[in-house]
């Protein structure tokens, strides 16, 4: 039966599966993500330190897999996390961009793939729940700034010495400008910030396009004026585009004994991909009304990433801001992500060419306009209404920014877990006190790190007689029955009375079981 | 098996050449340095496929740097030594990495890489490597091209031509467009004309001490000189420092058709 489900979500979407399937506002919204990985997929292969190509490749076969094996309309491909995580990853083992280097991003991204397959078997997608969405702003807002920083370099022209961001580069910026700032750079980069900025109050969707042709353009201008050769003007290149770009992970000694020292961050990587992800699957199931099902996204997740070795892609996640313009194209099933990544192929086949004169600081115009798209002022402002959600905010973004993202992704979801373990052990504990007994009505989970709220109750009235009202109670493990029956045993039986109100039968049969013979009484009350 | 290998590479370490990037290509495991090298020599060897974010045109690096930059007298690579040092060409003090990102924007036609690309840095390491043995500051043996003795002639393109025709023709193609394995001489396929094979005289040097292949040093200095001089009055793309929106045109069109 297990495995029978298991095999289920392992079967590719289908348009059956779909109830009505509107294909012709599927291929409108796959046309529009497919015009907006494009650019996504180059700047986040800079950031993860590979040739623009292995971002193009990421944006079809990584969206494409994703999709095909998924459920919804949510649309995986490069994510800014995922692709930062893995240019610092694999950076301490060779050389950016470096043949050597694209074999490790590859042994990385079949590994997080792995992991995230071994997170499905072990139906680990629920527990995805347990970070808190302070987190994910913390996490958002951090990325965010790290953008800006990282894009900082492009922008200004300086070459980008380490994959590292430090603030110390603002201050030797600010130092050393008339040498650093290529004026020409500059020039490009804040027109592309600028006109991205302006664009994005009218025509928010479109905002990083217009920038782009934006700087593009101008960036024309400055090489028709200048020569690159004077300028020194970064230009993206050609893009040598293959139909079918296969590549393998190798798996000698020496490359297994590099993915060792990676696993831990490859960890890492899949839990944040996995994150992201089932944050937005969650959002698209109570948004929308698709079939969704959370663990065969889990299985879609891992199974692009381990497909994604074996063509020249990285690793990759589902992307927040192109499925929300998905949705709002009125896409509604996979097929829309399934025919983006073939629209991708087309465009490059036609238009890749005329990318080789993009200048990178167009590229890391639009890294800059992510980052600040990423900064949410709205999202920030709800948190500081509760100080548990805000600690956990400002610790999250604050250990990104200062400790590094692994790091603080790693402190996130620790904290998370903290903060949901003590708002559950948090019990309700109502206490009337009657002639000659206590009546103590518990809300809550009783388990071991709540029971100690209770006992130390039940030992201030250990002459009184008690009755314990555990009726709204769900959940209770075999701690809080101990600690009962301890402090049973040290009660005055002759004296005084102890009363359990329970609701339901199992909770009752379980306390039954395991107070038989001590001097206690039951109440069961009705629904 | 990591101490066994550190006790092969260390065994090598000591011995006088280091380890041919041919032997190198055939292992299955590199470390960062050698697979850079590697990176490098394919770079050099197959510039097309593995510089095709920067290269322009369809020549390879090792088309005048023979021998994947290692014969004398063609251009030879083993300049490690000799850099940091000043260039007319841009009244500059060049480093290795910044004469390398000139050929892709001359000799290759291209887009100029950043210093610290990886394509660059590859080859710089590559130069590096190929460049054991040399003396630091000292002049290669056979660096560069010879200088020819001056004839006290003009170079006569005519003639040029008729020597290309019965010499060249028949590898470089009538009209220079090359075959594959063979480089294209002009034509929009080929080095610009700020290339240095572009200056009449060094071609002339190429030409005498290389050329036709396996017939090396046949052509008297002056049929040399004029066969340079009729390949370098062909139609060739525009020097990228002169001609800059007609680069930017050039480039741009090459692209879309």
């Amino acid at each position: 039966m297990r495995y029978l489900r298991l095999l289920s979500e392992i079967i590719p979407w289908r348009p059956s599966l779909a109830g009505k399937l509107n294909p012709s506002t599927e291929a409108f919204a796959a046309l529009i993500a497919a015009l907006l990985v494009i650019p996504q997929g180059i700047t986040f292969a800079y950031l993860a330190g590979l040739p623009p190509e292995y971002g193009i490749y990421t944006a079809i076969f990584v969206t494409l897999f994703a999709s095909l094996f998924g459920s919804s309309s949510m649309l995986g491909g490069p994510n800014t996390a995922v692709a930062i995580l893995i240019g610092i990853t694999v950076a301490p083992f060779a050389g950016r961009g470096s043949p050597l280097y694209i074999d490790y991003v590859i042994l990385l991204s079949l590994m997080v793939g792995l992991i995230q397959l071994l997170i499905w078997l072990a139906r680990g997608g629920k527990y995805f729940q347990y970070l808190s969405p302070a987190a994910i702003t913390g996490i958002t807002t951090g990325v965010g700034i790290i953008l800006i920083l990282s894009s900082l370099d492009g922008i200004m022209g300086l070459s980008p010495s380490s994959t590292l961001f430090f603030f110390e580069k603002l201050y030797f910026m600010a130092a050393d400008w008339r040498t650093l700032i290529n004026p020409h750079s500059l020039a490009i980069g804040a027109t592309t910030v600028f006109v991205g900025m302006v664009a994005k109050t009218r025509f928010p969707r479109f905002a990083i396009l217009i920038a782009m042709a934006a700087g593009y353009l101008v960036g024309l201008v400055v090489l028709g004026i200048y020569t690159q050769v004077e300028t020194e003007v970064e230009l993206l290149g050609h893009i040598p585009f293959q139909a079918l770009p296969l590549s393998y992970p190798k798996l000698d000694l020496e490359y297994l004994l590099v993915g060792l020292a990676m696993l831990p961050n490859a960890i890492t990587i899949a839990l944040i991909g996995l994150a992201q992800s089932m944050v937005i699957v969650k959002s698209l199931r109570s948004d929308t009304d698709q079939a969704i099902n959370v663990d065969k996204e889990v299985f879609a997740q891992g199974i692009a990433n381990s497909l994604a070795a074996f063509f020249s892609s990285f690793a990759g996640s589902g992307s927040f801001n192109r499925t929300a313009v998905n949705l709002s194209l009125g896409a509604s099933t996979p097929l829309a992500g399934i025919l983006s990544a073939f629209a991708v192929f087309i465009l490059i086949a036609i238009f890749g060419p005329l990318l080789s004169f993009m200048p990178m600081p167009v590229i890391a115009g639009t890294l800059m306009l992510v980052g600040i798209g990423m900064i949410k002022p709205s999202e920030i402002a709800r948190l500081f209404s509760w100080t548990g959600e805000l600690l956990v905010f400002v610790t999250t973004l604050f250990s990104i920014i200062f400790l590094g993202l692994q790091t603080g992704l790693i402190i996130a979801f620790i904290l998370s877990v903290i903060l949901f373990v003590l708002s559950a052990s948090k019990l309700e504990i109502n206490i009337t006190k009657g002639e000659e007994s206590v009546e103590i009505r518990v809300e809550g989970h009783l388990f071991y790190a709540s029971i100690d709220q209770l006992s130390s109750l039940l030992k201030r009235h250990r002459y009184d007689s008690v009755l314990l009202d555990l009726s709204v109670v769900s959940y209770m493990d075999l701690s809080a029955t101990e600690a009962i029956a301890r402090d049973l045993q040290k009660r005055d039986s002759d004296e005084t009375s102890f009363v359990i109100v329970l609701k339901s039968q199992r909770l009752l049969d379980h306390f039954e079981q395991r107070l038989e013979g001590m001097p206690v009484q039951f109440i069961q009350q009705n629904e | 098996m990591i101490l066994l290998l550190g006790l092969f590479a260390g065994g090598h370490l000591n011995a006088d050449t280091p380890i041919a990037v041919e032997d190198l290509l055939k292992r299955s495991y590199l470390d960062d340095y050698h697979s850079n090298v590697v990176f490098g020599y394919r770079i050099v060897t197959e510039t097309e496929r593995y510089g095709a974010r920067y290269s322009g045109n369809r020549l390879r690096c090792t088309n005048c740097h023979l021998g994947a930059g290692r014969r004398p007298d063609a251009i030879p690579l083993n300049v490690a030594g000799m850099y940091p040092k000043w260039r007319s060409k841009n009244g500059r003090r060049n480093g290795i990495g910044l004469r390398i990102r000139e050929c892709f924007v001359y000799s290759l036609d291209g887009i100029m890489p950043p210093e610290d690309s990886p394509e660059v840095l590859a080859v710089a390491a590559y130069i590096s490597y190929i460049s054991h043995g040399e003396m630091i500051g000292e002049t290669p043996e056979g660096r560069g091209v010879p200088t020819l003795p001056d004839t006290g002639y003009d170079p006569n393109p005519a003639n040029g031509k008729a020597i290309y025709d019965t010499k060249c023709g028949a590898c470089h193609g009538v009209n220079g467009q090359g075959i594959p394995g063979i480089p294209p001489l002009w034509g929009m396929e080929s080095y610009n004309k700020g290339a240095g094979m572009a200056n009449t005289k060094k071609a002339a040097g190429f030409i005498w001490a290389n050329m036709p292949l396996g017939q090396e040093r046949s052509l008297s200095h002056q049929d040399a000189l004029d066969v340079s001089a009729y390949i370098n009055m062909q139609i060739r793309p525009g020097d990228p420092r002169s001609s800059k929106l007609l680069k930017l045109f050039e480039s741009v069109s090459g692209l879309v058709d």
